[in-house]
């Protein structure tokens, strides 16, 4: 499997940040057994673009974000940042990488320490990042930053604890701290899923406001597809630890080729269909809960066009359009229209 | 199962047909709610100034119906539905109101607010069920699912034990779980599993109303379709009425025959699923549909709500949406927030809080929607 088998639909935004080539992470889980986490996982950030990495819990999404954010050490493939092979041995080395690559994470109650003041959760990366020459200098940044994410008035906001803070100014909080560092490369791990929904929009307009702004890189997780079709220039959707299908976001999302994103696309909520979804017996019951396959397609427990080739080898992620690629042996059923599909059809 | 368009909609007119019932027609001992809310109010006492969590809420529960509770973290949705049952613990006070349970079993109305310990250990559970959110904190972890449901049957039900153990293991047929999993413990299953272990314990007792408090929010898509459909199959079989509360308005749209929109405590609109969704009259409401993206069909532009919900415990007088609402004038700030008929509508119980908007009227302020750009960059 190689990392580009389509051009990838986040490129046209800007110029390769970070490049993740066939990342991988097994997890030991003791007397033998091991999880694979993370399997043979390529990516691309460009700067000034959004990939969003779909999946649901368990998929190994946010393993990836922390393989990416040098959190975690890779058991096989190798990760770029502007061409450089990245080193986090050192402390040094993991504290420059950390100046430009960042992370924002899913609870904004439990990310920020409940016993300091927002001056000085934001104060230390500054510190630490930037070296201010004096406190006058140091104060105005706090407020430049909180300024970008907009918590006006800033000087108020320094002297509050996070309790005093609303769920969304608490995430825009967790925003201000990540962008202190001034990184390239921003990954945001389920950043609004925890906010109301009224709310949440908003704080994808500013991910997205600052993204255009400030040139971010951006990995935005979510296991919200119907988030990922407004938001992100490239989707990823996991299963098991593997992508199984990769596009832009608006045709992946509309016309779905992997059976796994059909289902996933399918069981998202459907206001149009008032009263009918819920129509017994309209899904695979019960399918959603069999455990991953251990050999073959990780989703032939669950995939409705299983066949024996299926159980026995793992599909790779072949084209179906320019921009798109599924790993499934079924396109030619599951995605008719698509151009493998057509290849495979023309073979038979 | 039935088919979709038989489906009653109590709502219209307010009596059910009893041929929708068949099992149950003849003793159907009258025609009006099961759940009757009126002027529901909850306080929270605090020392500085009370908070007014739930007011002055009405909305009544029909046979066979599912109403949806929508609202976001601090409407006072989860409080209005723990006040019903009568489990809010101080500091929570029901300042006003009445609830009246109206169930076959029952036989004359019940006044929920003045039972008193015998009549609520009889109404909790037996003819009023939860399931609660967090499946993973609502059951017991060092007790099995087996004991967990012979617990609740033990309480409520009078079986012998060969009785109880038989239904505690059909019980988990009905939700679809193996009954091999009876001596597994909570931790020992899935979310998706504990869940339905959660639904299993509140049918055990066949009551009437099911309250599901989020019962798919920590659940992903494809589960939570899993058991939604579930829940709607069962419903179709055992015949009883479910609340169901959630902040995802797109999933209420999809499955609730009437939805309820709470903001700060109070009603702001009242609706079937199709008048909230193409007829929605208060801004609120408005406001929230065009914050959800959708998988299907057009991109909507999507403009969310700006602001944040009001301080409960210093709330002004008029409309509590008003610092957020696009069409505010100078009159919301001393409006009666009573609960109205929507003028243009030709149902009756389509009801909202807001005296001025209409279902037709769009954004006023254009500099507003300027601002409140897509996301589409």
């Amino acid at each position: 499997m190689t990392s580009s088998v389509v051009e990838s639909a986040a490129a046209a935004r800007g110029s390769l940040a970070m490049q993740a080539t066939s990342i991988s992470k097994d997890f030991t889980l003791g007397r033998g057994a091991v999880l694979h986490a993370v399997r043979d996982v390529s990516l691309n950030l460009y700067s000034g673009a959004v990939v969003a990495l779909v999946g649901e819990s368990g998929s190994g999404k946010s393993t990836v974000a922390r393989l990416l954010a040098g959190q975690e050490r890779l058991t096989s493939g190798s990760i770029e940042l502007d061409g450089h092979q990245v080193n986090v041995a050192s402390r040094g080395a993991f504290r420059s990488y950390k100046r430009q690559v960042q992370m924002v994470f899913q609870d904004p109650f439990g990310s920020l320490n409940p016993v300091h003041k927002v001056s000085y959760i934001l104060e230390r990366p500054v510190r630490l990042h930037q070296h201010p020459a004096g406190k006058t200098e140091l104060r105005a940044e706090l407020l430049r930053l909180l300024e970008q994410v907009r918590l006006t008035p800033a000087d108020k906001f320094l002297a509050k604890f996070p309790h005093e803070l609303s769920g969304g100014q608490r995430q825009r909080v967790s925003f201000a701290r990540a962008l202190a560092a001034q990184p390239r490369v921003l990954l945001a791990d389920e950043p609004v899923s925890m906010l109301d929904v009224s709310i949440r929009l908003e704080m994808l307009n500013l991910l997205d406001d600052l993204r255009k702004r400030l040139k971010l890189a951006l990995l935005y997780i979510t296991h919200d597809i119907a988030s990922a079709r407004y938001f992100a220039d490239e989707v990823l959707v996991m299963y098991a630890g593997q992508v199984v299908e990769r596009g832009p976001a608006e045709e992946l999302t509309q016309h779905p080729a992997h059976p796994y994103t059909q289902l996933l696309v399918a069981s998202a909520p459907d206001p149009d269909k008032l009263g009918t979804g819920l129509a017994a017996g309209s899904q695979p019951a019960r399918r959603a809960e069999s455990a991953a396959a251990a050999s073959g397609c990780p989703f032939s427990t669950r995939c409705p066009l299983v066949i024996d080739r299926c159980r026995q080898e793992n599909p790779a992620l072949q084209p179906v359009s320019p921009a798109r690629a599924a790993a499934c042996w079924r396109l030619d059923i599951a995605a008719p229209e698509t151009v493998a599909g057509q290849q495979e059809r023309r073979k038979a | 199962m039935k088919p979709r368009s038989s489906r009653a909609l109590p709502g219209r007119g307010g009596v059910v047909p009893a041929g929708e019932y068949p099992d149950s027609a003849q003793d159907l001992p009258m025609a009006g709610p099961v759940l009757d809310i009126k002027d529901f109010s909850v306080v929270y006492r605090s020392p500085g100034a009370d908070v007014r969590a739930v007011h002055r809420v009405s909305l009544a529960l029909h046979r066979g119906e599912v109403v949806g509770l929508a609202g976001e973290s601090g409407s006072g949705k989860s409080t209005l539905a723990y006040g019903i049952c009568r489990l809010l613990r101080p500091p929570a006070l029901i300042t006003s109101g009445s609830v009246t349970y109206q169930g076959r079993r029952a036989g004359r109305p019940v006044d929920v607010l003045h039972l008193r310990a015998e009549g609520l250990q009889h109404l909790r559970w037996r003819e009023i069920a939860i399931v609660f959110q967090s499946a993973m904190n609502a059951l017991n972890p060092v007790l099995n699912v087996r004991d967990q449901l012979l617990d609740v049957m033990h309480a409520h039900l009078k079986l012998t034990r060969e009785e109880a153990a038989e239904k505690a293991a059909s019980l988990l047929d009905l939700v679809g779980i193996p009954r091999n999993r009876l001596r597994s413990y909570p931790h020992e299953l899935s979310g998706g599993m504990r869940q339905r272990v959660m639904i299993a314990m509140a049918l055990a007792t066949e009551p009437e109303i099911v309250i599901m408090d989020e019962p798919t929010t920590a659940l992903d898509v494809v589960v939570q379709r899993d058991i939604l459909a579930q829940i709607a199959e069962l419903k179709e079989s055992l015949g009883f009425s479910i609340l169901f509360i959630t902040h995802d308005l797109s999933l209420l749209l999809e499955l609730a025959d009437r939805i309820a929109v709470m903001y700060a405590g109070q009603l702001m609109e009242l609706g079937t699923a199709g008048e909230i969704q193409h007829e929605a009259a208060h801004p609120y409401t408005k406001g929230l549909l065009r914050s959800f993206p959708s998988l299907h069909g057009q991109r909507r532009e999507l403009a969310g709500i700006p602001g944040v919900p009001p301080d409960l415990s210093s709330l002004p007088p008029g409309c509590p949406f008003l610092p957020r609402c696009d069409f505010g004038t100078a009159a919301c700030s001393d409006i009666d927030m009573t609960m109205a008929h929507v003028r243009t509508s030709d149902d009756l119980t389509h009801l909202t809080a807001c005296p001025f908007v209409l279902p037709d009227e769009q954004q006023p302020r254009a500099d507003r929607t300027a601002a409140t750009q897509a996301v589409e960059g």
